[in-house]
């Protein structure tokens, strides 16, 4: 190593005199060149370690050359070439196969030499590290934001002390002002880290308060990171968090637990422990006395144990109330690995009050979810809401209508690759294939069931068996993907917790499109009025000259073809699959059901209450979602104990019964 | 009284002689199963046939009592099959312990010092439960050691929950189609409670190896099954007699009353809930117990099997059969289940239609769906409906 080094300086010397004496005059009157600066650091620049480099980029950086940047980067990016004959460094470009060295003070090509002449220079991770680190201030007054916003990058995955000042200067000739909010915060948080004086600190800590970004939540994490600790007595001068009480914050095992692991008591003797050690005394079938098959319960093997003790054949066992005096004897705590009580207690009081902004924020992503969800349940019964609701017949086949709509927007796509296109078409299309579904089943098989609802579950049930199985037979049993337009598939963030899928807003809008569409139908049109009519009295209504059979079929199609749109929309956030409609179906069932039979409203009302309430239950138990839809379950049922009718319940002779 | 067309109480046997015919048709079929099986008789019938055929006898005892709370009763329940599921989760659990103590017993008979019952539990749990990442014994299975306890519970658990479910049903007058949404839901409800890993019943995996009959595991399964095969046919006789008397009486007049114009019989002075409440927890209670001798035959039980779409089939099998008369019931869930297994297990030949290869595993379910509908429009008295045209009543 100091072979080479002293090889090479004996080669650079009689070349920067060389260099010196053919320096063209109007170049070195205008600035001092780079090359012969570089040429006194020349080993360590073409044979670079970690260990070695960091003075010789403080001192080229020391001599605030212009090029020295840009020489800085394009060495650490490998760009750098040595050529061994005379020890120069060049920069190079590409030409071909063969590489054409470019001079590095003047910027004019010099040579294309063959690659064995040169040597390209590859520092490695570490030395590139060191560099980047250096470069940093200099980075932070770049010219270019893109490479600011790096530097940026930079400090805050790896923030230090020396950073602070090279930040702080770089803020008041910052131009762009996104990038200035960014210093600005950035200095915040090294500040509150590493800053030298304590009030610096805490006015930093204070700053921080309620800032729910990840790195100010990390660094506050950070100060109040605590470490668990035991001693005999409480350590003087610690900052002690918290002072455990063995029984109540730990068990008494526990506590046991991190004595023996700090080494301030023998551990416990575990029942595995004594079986093993009673198993390797064992003398012609007994063990100290107590025969081999009477060793079946604790107590005989405590006996025979103690009777080894007593021959002295093995160490005494614990003595009962041992471990209850160790845990006594002992203090137990939480320490916090930062020695400031002042700068603690900031810390604490700024997460404190970023849990609190954190925690309102929080209640504001649940409440959207919970309207995602809501819509979702809704665009699903919402059909059902109209054969079910209004017309009052169960159709247990409604679920692989919303399966049909959500294929034929698969096999649109398959033909139409552009996926706004595609979906354009797909909804109406969806909605002609339910209704005419919808419409021939209504002819076919539900019309001679209308005194006879049990049957109708049971018919379409029957139905909704062999659609399912038809799906499957066509398009196979795997998953078939509906993917939405790229002006869907974003997200809206509002900040690191709030957000919701463009595709979630997308189902929630048009839930409210059917919504306004469906009380259009059935409260402005004449088709609703007949509706209306025919379901609360046909005969009355057929005796004023409706035709009950054609309305009850546009009805029914009415209700398909809606449940066929909302099949693509979810299709459009979960897969398609035969099964996707029986997923939906007991769902929508309750939907209906708990919002009240007969009503639109009702059914808005009965998605809020179970998609509020089933994201309201996953909140407290997020990793069960299984759990959430059981117990969501179990309370629609009792809530059909108590409000038979749904939520919102007809009155007067609309109710029927 | 006066009334001359009423005659003296015959014996309820006497008035209603399908019992006879049906319980002299069980008899015959048992001996016939029995000739003809492996473990005892000729060896024609395979030991998994003779399982087929005692799992489909369980299935015909849930069907009739299914006809009595649907045929006979009118609450179309969607929930049967859940209590069935409960049956065979109760004794399952027995099974299984007991089971894996034996071979944990065996396993530890050659360490150096026998084990406590401590270490022995711990090792049953570990080896039940760490399929699901546990070593602990949950509480539920307190008492899986114990096979009187666990029969209990077979009869117990869907017992009370019915109980529970109808009382609250039947208290705010939930009828007709909602009811059957509700028992549903009550289904679905349990099915993903039981899905979940951590409820102590071993998630998705279910209970397994449930044919291993722990105390006659040195008797081969030809034997066993042929057991299971007469206690099934002696379970379905004797349910079918049980609720034939049960529907021939006063009590299967009033129930049948219920079912035709609920707000009639209240009106006459009966007490409609309660009626409706011992229909709904016996049946659920003779669910259980089919259930119970159901998977000890098919040697595993899951959530999926109390999936909601199984209760629903169940009502299918009822109605192709013919609601309201008990053997209806019997030859819906014989024909469709047994039907069923003969499609989808591939024994049906497949009809080259030249262009197209229909392919009975994958279109069985199109064909029992429609066959549905068409039943349901077509013949509401399902195939049982057959047997007015022949026998004429006097």
């Amino acid at each position: 190593m100091r072979l080479t080094a002293l090889l090479s300086r004996a080669v650079t010397m009689p070349v920067i005199l060389a260099w010196l004496l053919f320096l063209p005059p109007d170049e070195a009157g205008a600035q001092p060149a780079l090359q012969p600066l570089l040429q006194e650091h020349q080993a360590e620049l073409a044979r670079p370690s970690r260990s070695t480099i960091g003075p010789v980029i403080a001192a080229l950086l020391a001599s605030d050359h212009p090029g020295i940047t840009d020489f800085l980067r394009k060495w650490e990016a490998r760009e750098v070439y040595l050529r061994p004959e005379d020890g120069l460094f060049f920069y190079a470009e590409k030409t071909g196969s063969r590489l054409r060295l470019i001079d590095i003070d003047s910027g004019a090509a010099v040579a294309e030499p063959g690659s064995r002449e040169i040597e390209q220079i590859r520092p490695n991770a570490g030395v590139r590290r060191e560099v980047a680190a250096a470069l940093v201030p200099f980075e932070l007054n770049a010219a270019d934001p893109a490479r600011r916003a790096a530097a940026l990058d930079a400090i805050a995955r790896s923030a230090e002390a020396s950073q602070i000042a090279p930040l702080r200067e770089s803020i008041g000739t910052e131009t762009d002002p996104a990038l200035k909010i960014r210093k600005e915060r950035l200095l915040t948080l090294l500040t509150a880290q590493f800053a030298p004086t304590r009030s610096e600190r805490l006015d930093a800590i204070a700053g921080l308060a309620g800032d729910i970004s990840i790195e100010a939540r990390g660094v506050l994490n950070q100060l109040t990171a605590t470490r668990d600790g035991v001693a005999a007595a409480l350590p003087a001068g610690a900052n002690i968090a918290r002072v455990l009480e063995p029984g109540t914050d730990l068990t008494e095992a526990q506590a046991h637990d991190r004595l023996v692991a700090a080494g301030l008591a023998p551990p416990r003797q575990t029942a595995a422990d004594l079986r093993d050690v009673l198993a390797q005394h064992i003398v012609e079938g007994a063990v100290g006395g107590v025969p081999l098959h009477r060793l079946n319960t604790t107590a005989e093997r405590i006996r025979a144990y103690e009777a080894l003790e007593r021959a002295g054949t093995v160490p005494p066992r614990a003595a009962p109330d041992e471990m209850a005096r160790a845990v006594a004897a002992h203090v137990f705590y939480t320490e916090y690995l930062q020695p400031d009580p002042r700068i603690t207690q900031a810390a604490e009081d700024a997460l404190a009050a970023t849990t609190r902004t954190l925690g309102l924020y929080q209640v504001a992503d649940l409440v959207l979810d919970g309207l995602s969800l809501a819509s979702i349940f809704f665009l699903a019964a919402i059909g059902l809401a109209i054969t079910f609701g209004v017309m009052g017949v169960i159709n247990m086949a409604h679920g692989e209508f919303i399966m049909m709509g959500a294929y034929t927007g698969y096999v649109v796509q398959l033909f139409i690759p552009d996926y706004t296109i595609s979906l354009l078409i797909a909804l109406p299309l969806a909605f002609v294939v339910t209704f005419g579904a919808g419409v021939a089943m209504e002819r076919l098989v539900i019309r001679h069931l209308y005194t006879r609802p049990l049957e109708t579950l049971l018919a379409t049930f029957g139905i909704s068996i062999a659609l399912q199985q038809l799906a499957k037979n066509v398009f196979g049993t795997q998953a078939r993907p509906l993917t939405a337009p790229d002006w869907l598939s974003g997200a809206l963030t509002l900040n690191d917790i709030v957000g919701i899928s463009t595709i979630r807003v997308a189902i929630f809008v048009l839930a409210l499109i059917f919504l306004a569409l469906l009380l259009f139908i059935l409260r402005r049109t004449r088709l609703g009025l007949e509706v209306r009519a025919v379901t609360q009295n046909p005969g009355m209504a057929a005796s004023m000259g409706i035709n009950p059979d054609r309305i009850n079929m546009l009805t029914f199609g009415l209700g398909s073809g809606i449940a066929g749109i909302a099949g693509v929309a979810i299709g459009l956030y979960a897969q398609v699959t035969s099964e996707m409609g029986a997923n939906y179906i007991v769902q929508s069932f309750m939907t209906v059901v708990v919002g009240g039979v007969g009503n639109v409203w009702g059914t808005l009302a009965g998605a809020s209450l179970i998609g509020f309430l089933q994201k309201g239950i996953e909140w407290f138990n997020p990793s069960n979602t299984l759990a959430a839809q059981t117990y969501m379950i179990l309370f629609i049922i009792l809530f059909i104990q108590f409000r038979p009718k749904g939520i919102v319940a007809l009155k007067g002779r609309a109710a029927g019964d | 009284m006066g009334n001359p067309d009423i005659t003296p109480r015959q014996s309820f046997l006497a008035r209603t002689p399908s019992v006879l015919w049906f319980l002299g048709l069980l008899g015959l079929f048992t001996l016939g199963v029995t000739v003809l099986a492996e473990g005892f008789g000729m060896a024609l019938l395979s030991t998994s046939m003779v399982k087929i055929l005692g799992m489909t006898l369980c299935l015909c005892l849930i069907a009739v009592a299914m006809d009595v709370v649907w045929g006979y009763c009118g609450i179309l329940s969607l929930g049967h099959f859940a209590f069935f599921g409960l049956g065979g989760y109760a004794i399952g659990m027995w099974l299984m312990y007991a089971r894996t103590e034996g071979i944990v017993i065996e396993s530890l008979a050659n360490a150096p010092i026998p084990p406590t019952q401590e270490e022995i539990t711990n090792a049953i749990a570990t080896q039940i439960f760490g399929v699901v990442g546990s070593n602990e014994l949950p509480a539920l299975w307190t008492f899986a050691d114990s096979l009187a306890m666990q029969l209990l519970f077979v009869v117990l658990v869907p017992g009370l929950l019915a109980l529970v479910f109808g009382w609250l049903a039947f208290r705010s007058r939930v009828t007709g189609v909602y009811l059957s949404i509700l028992t549903q839901a009550m289904t679905l409800a349990l099915s993903l409670y039981l899905f979940q890993n951590d409820t102590g019943l071993r998630g998705n995996n279910g209970l397994s190896g449930l044919q291993n009959i722990p105390g006659l595991l040195h008797l081969p399964q030809s034997t066993i099954a042929l057991w299971f095969f007469w206690a099934s046919a002696a379970a379905l006789g004797a349910g079918y007699l049980f609720f034939a008397w049960l529907v021939s009486g006063k009590f299967g007049s009033v129930i049948r009353g219920i079912r035709d114009n609920e707000a009639r019989v209240r009106f006459l002075g009966y007490h409609v809930e309660s009626y409706k409440l011992v229909v709904f927890t016996l049946t659920a209670v003779i669910s259980g117990l089919a259930g119970a001798l159901y998977y000890p035959q098919a040697g595993i039980i899951n959530p999926a099997e109390i999936a909601p779409i199984a209760s629903i089939y169940l009502a299918v099998w009822v109605a192709i059969g013919g609601r309201g008369r008990l053997y209806g019931a019997v030859i819906g869930a014989a024909l469709v289940s047994l039907a069923s297994s003969w499609f989808t297990g591939g024994g049906a030949p497949d009809v080259n239609l030249g262009f197209y290869t229909i392919n009975w595993t994958d279109w069985w379910l199109v064909l029992l769906g429609l066959g549905f509908v068409a039943v349901t429009l077509f013949f509401p008295r399902g195939i049982g409906g057959l047997f007015d045209l022949l026998v004429r009543k006097p």
